[in-house]
């Protein structure tokens, strides 16, 4: 009986120590700041950078129209800006998906060898710095850059072609940076996918059409939703591919942010930004936790239905 | 192999797209590696002769071809300075992730406990939160907090993220090993601790190294967070790169990130090897 209660005293001293840094690391540097965000977000903006420690849910006012008070007006320009982010966001996610889709069967199909590096060479540009890899397309796309230079020694174009400070620059930078993100996951369900399910469908007659859209799509959503979450999320915050890319075109809520920060010093303002993005962060991840479960059910019910 | 039969995609069509999805993803950095040569001053663009001037003047060497505009030259002494803070933070912040990454993997991997569940949800937070949210978090509560904004802040901001990397690696490891041999330890009488040291450290190695390599190069390359969190006295490496692509674009740019990008590719091979090795 002691010798059992010694070896629980064993493991809780175990558990403590193994388990203490992680607890005060995150608690005290991760979830304390975090909440301190949220509580600037409600704090009235001082004179000179400060704040006031008073509650005032104007910052939330002035952001979405209510509510609204303490001379603090309704400024629809940054709801623009934040639905903007969104749609730059989702269109990362979609080009991004596009890309990768097909090249993950490509990697899938390849023998070990091949497959390995393969898996190495599309994981390492992500250890290429943010900031030279945003540079590399600032060099290709700038007006006297390599695209331009190129095309025009060849006599397609007379006049360089605007590419920066566009959409297209932007989404061509975050769907660049962002691309190993997309790539993992789906090629992870790929890698999973049941031939013999394919096979037996085309050999019930199924067009490659029905195949795709019954079969190996449904099998392999896990992946895809994976995969758009996690570029879905970095892409929503990103302020430097834009600060460089989109020049003052394109503003993205990340670029209002780091304002409110570094030159208007305001702060609550800038935490309430912030903590709009990290609630919209959390419904997503829900979401994604929430449908994963179903759809990682539908998929086996789908294709034992039609298989 | 029957499945070949059974895809509608020709194998060429599909070679084609691959190859050049590769292209799409190396051509950029090729591109900046070969400008990294070029001796026009002017348009990178255009070729105009083989020179390593850019390298030279990097270090503070005297260029061999024409004269260049002593302004544009960077001060090496400030580029030694920023790649010294770059490695202290580096280094500082993945040794300790590493051990705090591991020592959770651990925990999570070999016991059961009330909260795993929370816990390893919450290891995925710091992954998943945008930098820019925890970088500005950090900075209220680091001012707040009467902390002078310097390079042991960055490597405590750094530490956030990079224990839940170096976690994920190292429990993938702790997973997928086999516990025979630690349960053979422990049967033949060895201590927990004696069995960690002798068994269960030597097996999941590779993934401590390679998760402390990984963590190290995400570290040596962060922007955004350490952005926030340098305070205006400190720079490191990225933030150095930041303020000159901001001045606007000098060819010694070039050699620099070529400099940068074949340190981290090194590294990362080294790590990444390391991780995907089998026992």
């Amino acid at each position: 009986m002691s010798g059992r209660r010694a070896i629980e005293r064993d493991r809780t001293k175990a558990l403590t120590f193994l388990l203490s840094p992680i607890t005060l690391l995150l608690g005290i540097f991760f979830l304390i700041p975090l909440g301190i965000a949220i509580v600037y977000s409600f704090l009235e903006p001082g004179l000179y950078g400060g704040v006031v420690w008073s509650f005032y849910p104007y910052n939330y006012g002035r952001l979405f129209g209510w509510p609204l008070g303490a001379g603090e007006e309704f400024e629809p320009l940054y709801l623009q800006i934040i639905l903007n982010s969104l749609k730059y966001a989702t269109l990362t996610v979609i080009v991004s998906l596009i890309l990768c889709y097909p090249v993950a069967f490509w990697v899938s199909r390849m023998s070990g060898t091949a497959k390995n590096l393969m898996l190495f060479a599309i994981t390492l540009p992500f250890f290429a710095n943010l900031l030279i890899r945003i540079y590399a397309w600032l060099l290709l796309m700038r007006p006297t850059g390599t695209i331009n230079s190129t095309l025009m020694a060849l006599g397609v174009i007379d006049e360089p072609l605007n590419m920066m400070f566009t959409e297209f620059a932007v989404i061509v930078g975050l769907v660049y940076v962002l691309i190993p993100f997309m790539f993992l996951p789906i090629y992870a369900s790929v890698e999973r996918l049941d031939w013999s399910l394919v096979q037996a469908s085309q050999d019930l007659g199924a067009t490659p059409f029905q195949t795709f859209r019954r079969v190996i799509l449904p099998l392999t959503s896990p992946g895809i939703l994976a995969g758009c979450v996690i570029v879905f999320i970095p892409a929503l915050g990103n302020f430097i591919v834009p600060s460089f890319l989109g020049g003052s075109k394109v503003q993205l809520v990340g670029n209002v942010i780091e304002r409110q920060f570094l030159q208007a010093r305001n702060w609550p303002f800038g935490s309430t930004l912030s903590t709009v993005i990290m609630v919209s962060v959390m419904l997503v991840v829900l979401i994604y936790f929430l449908s994963m479960r179903s759809a990682s059910r539908k998929a086996v019910r789908k294709v034992s239905d039609h298989g | 192999m029957a499945k070949r039969r059974y895809i509608s995609i020709g194998p060429v069509a599909l070679n084609i797209y691959g190859m050049t999805f590769l292209i799409f993803l190396y051509a950029p950095l090729a591109l900046i590696f070969f400008y990294s040569f070029n001796a026009n001053p002017i348009n990178m663009a255009i070729w105009s002769g083989f020179t390593l001037d850019w390298y030279r003047m990097l270090f503070g060497m005297q260029p061999a071809g024409a004269a260049f505009d002593a302004a544009f030259t960077e001060n090496p002494d400030r580029i030694y300075q920023v790649v010294r803070n770059s490695l202290i933070v580096a280094l500082s912040a993945s040794a300790i992730s590493t051990a705090i990454g591991t020592a959770t993997a651990l925990a999570t991997a070999r016991f059961e406990f009330f909260g795993k569940r929370i816990y390893q949800a919450l290891l995925f937070l710091p992954m998943i939160m945008p930098d820019i949210v925890l970088g500005i978090a950090l900075l209220i509560f680091f001012v707040g907090a009467g902390f002078k904004l310097s390079l042991v802040t960055i490597i405590i901001g750094h530490c956030t993220f990079l224990s839940c990397y170096v976690y994920i690696v190292v429990s993938a490891r702790l997973v997928s090993m086999d516990t025979a041999l630690e349960k053979a330890s422990a049967d033949l009488g060895a201590g927990p601790i004696t069995t960690f040291r002798r068994i269960t450290l030597p097996l999941i190695m590779p993934g401590v190294l390679g998760g402390f390599l990984l963590a190290f190069i995400i570290s040596l390359d962060d922007v955004v967070i350490t952005y926030f969190i340098a305070g205006v006295d400190t720079q490191t490496l990225p933030l150095f790169i930041l303020a000159m692509l901001r001045r606007g674009i000098r060819p010694q740019i070039n050699a620099l990130a070529v400099l940068l990008i074949v340190f981290s590719f090194v590294v990362a091979s080294a790590g990444l090897y390391l991780r995907s090795r089998k026992t």
